[in-house]
């Protein structure tokens, strides 16, 4: 059914080479390409190294009160991992992920409100159904179809069903209304309770590290690359046989089981849920934190989390007021002079289109 | 009779305002292809001036007078600058957008603080009609937004510069081969909508009153109202913010609020899925 992948990725490489190295000589951009391909698969593996390596520590050298941030930020990195495979990968713009997110946080709450479940072996899961649930079913009606949604309608469609989902949050009373759900109780296993702390830290970057693996092997596997091309060139994905629409409906369904494991965690972690956990503010939150790290690369998502909440958290003290002013200044910056996001200083644009998977033949760049 | 009346005279006026802020938004979408997050910030602006006039003793309508031109220029320097960029591409165009909604509504929320900041109606009072009150205020909108529409629309069917608008909108390169500068005509078209959404912030703060995330509230409703309509044309996303706005406020009076308020996403969504093109297909005027 599908064609043989090589193809598929001689295709897309070809663009990113016509784009980038239009004027050069072919010669010289054959090898240049391969120099590039070989430094990008050094330095990826560093960074994500060092970045593993600096989020084992941080519990040690951080105060009892940072772990807890610290814990929230990885949350936070987990959801923006979502929204990367969406956006930077298959080049979907879901301006409402937090509708994943909030929807899961709210489940797992009525769970342990109503149920009286917090085993995290049913409520994870549990969680993560409801995300991909939601995903599903959104995604499925807007992008599945006779004709193929254009950007502008899924974007604002998503955005939409976030902000409708806020609404109806806020009004209904069982939800809890404006308050949210209020004193969670925490997540348990057996007779022990995961309270903020360490333990707690632990468990989320144990989470944060096999989803990111999972994540890691999915888009450096065929279907991974045929996201990439579907971003940078739909029509040429389509011609080769596959089916753009349904690709995409999968990838929106993974990013919103990942959200919603993401969301069930956060409830847990902060103790409570209220409107805006589903609404657009934390939408465009996740939305920040992918275009500052730089999308398309899954580290990149991790970094701008990790970036964003920290700075905001150590300039919120001191500059309260004119920190969001900062941010939107940054953002704009960011997205006029670095679109790829700050990773792009370090790492190739390669690494985002087909330099990973098997090498890459050189014969077609030959005379 | 009496309820059915104010209730209709709630639904016309409420509909107004949504026309009123949808004209910026949808001239904007409709002639240079791009959804501009920042709107509802431009007339977060309108309703800010307004109040500061209001503030330093100035009669309100100083302010409102004001308000447009103020937001015109600004949106005319912000095109040159930075959205000029953005043409080719309308996904990073929403996010640059969103990024410059977002410094200048934080910027306002820094001026005014968390408050709700009221402005008086500069023309108080209600028209009494037999039994019946209904605010003068309210009224005016309604007779403003028509007078806007009615010169929007002789704007861009009529004069010169309308032509040159519609004729940038349908074909770029053979406008510019034809001598219209096309820079500039989307400068112009770019500022003439922000001013539009100047003057609904400027008209709607003493209804609603004066809060950091005014603009906000209105913006996806906006978007809705502009896909329902049609993006492409100057009726289009007027008539959709006129169904919009009408299903927004006639909806409650017959359900809950809450199951009203998600509805109308709901069909909106529905209905742009089924019928891209909106109510009314087509360039043009």
């Amino acid at each position: 059914m599908l064609k043989p992948m090589s193809v598929v990725r001689e295709a897309i490489v070809a663009d990113a080479d016509d784009e980038a190295d239009g004027a050069m000589a072919k010669g010289t951009a054959a090898e240049r390409a391969n120099d590039r391909v070989k430094a990008g698969r050094k330095i990826l593996p560093i960074i994500e190294g060092l970045v593993l390596l600096a989020a084992l520590l941080a519990p040690l050298v951080l105060q009892d009160y940072l772990t807890v941030f610290a814990t929230r930020v990885i949350i936070l990195a987990l959801f923006a991992l979502s929204f990367d495979l969406v956006w930077g990968y298959a080049g979907i713009m879901s301006f409402g992920q937090a509708l994943f997110f909030g929807s899961a946080g709210y489940g797992v709450a009525l769970l342990a409100r109503d149920l009286d479940i917090t085993n995290i072996f049913l409520v994870l899961p549990a969680g993560t159904l409801i995300g991909l649930t939601f995903a599903l079913l959104l995604g499925g009606f807007l992008l599945l179809g006779r004709h193929p949604s254009s950007v502008i309608f899924v974007s604002l469609g998503t955005l939409t069903g976030s902000y409708a989902a806020d609404r109806l949050a806020r009004g209904w009373y069982y939800l809890g209304g404006q308050n949210g759900i209020p004193s969670i109780a925490p997540m348990s296993l057996g007779g022990y309770d995961f309270t903020e702390g360490p333990a707690f830290y632990y468990l989320v970057l144990g989470i944060l590290v096999v989803v990111y693996l999972l994540c890691r092997f999915l888009v450096r596997s065929q279907f991974g690359l045929a996201l990439a091309g579907l971003r940078e060139n739909e029509q040429r994905i389509a011609f080769f046989g596959y089916k753009a629409q349904h690709l995409k409906a999968i990838i929106f369904t993974i990013g919103g089981a990942i959200a919603g494991l993401a969301g069930s965690l956060y409830a847990f972690h902060e103790g409570f849920v209220w409107p805006n956990m589903v609404g657009v503010v934390v939408s465009t939150q996740v939305v920040l934190y992918v275009l500052f790290g730089g999308s398309g690369t899954l580290i990149g998502a991790v970094i701008g989390a990790v970036i964003v909440e920290g700075v905001s958290f150590w300039l919120s003290d001191n500059y309260r007021d004119i920190w969001p002013i900062i941010l939107g200044l940054l953002l704009l910056l960011v997205i006029l002079f670095r679109p790829l996001g700050l990773i792009s200083f370090v790492l190739g644009e390669r690494e985002r289109v087909g330099s990973f998977g098997a090498k890459v033949k050189e014969t077609r760049n030959a005379p | 009779m009496a309820n059915a009346f104010v209730a209709a005279f709630e639904i016309l006026s409420f509909g107004a305002i949504i026309v009123l802020i949808v004209l910026g938004l949808g001239i904007i979408a409709s002639m240079m292809g791009i959804f501009n997050f920042a709107q509802g910030e431009f007339v977060l602006l309108g309703a800010y001036i307004t109040y500061l006039a209001y503030a330093k003793g100035l009669p309100i309508w100083a302010g409102m007078v004001a308000a447009p031109f103020v937001v015109g220029a600004l949106g005319f320097v912000l095109e040159a600058l930075i959205i000029r960029r953005f043409y080719a591409a309308p996904i990073v165009a929403m996010l640059g957008t969103y990024a410059l909604g977002l410094i200048i509504r934080e910027a306002v929320r820094g001026l005014i603080g968390g408050f709700y900041l009221t402005v008086p109606e500069p023309i108080g009072g209600s028209i009494d009609i037999g039994a019946m009150h209904i605010s003068a205020w309210r009224f005016t909108i309604i007779v403003i937004t028509l007078l806007v529409m009615g010169l929007c629309y002789l704007l861009l069917s009529r004069t010169s510069f309308g032509l040159r608008v519609r004729a940038t909108l349908e074909n770029p390169s053979l406008a510019r081969a034809s001598g219209i500068s096309t820079p500039l005509i989307y400068g112009a078209t770019f500022a003439f909508g922000a001013a539009l959404a100047g003057l609904a912030g400027a008209l709607i703060v003493p209804v609603f009153s004066l809060f950091a995330d005014l603009g906000l509230r209105f913006l996806i409703q906006g978007f809705v109202a502009v896909m329902v309509g049609g993006v492409g044309s100057f009726i289009g996303p007027v008539a959709g913010a006129g169904v919009i706005g009408t299903l927004s406020a006639a909806l409650p009076w017959v359900m809950a609020p809450v199951v009203a308020d998600v509805l109308v996403f709901v069909l909106a969504i529905v209905f742009i899925k089924f019928r891209p093109q909106g109510l009314i297909a087509g360039k043009g005027v």
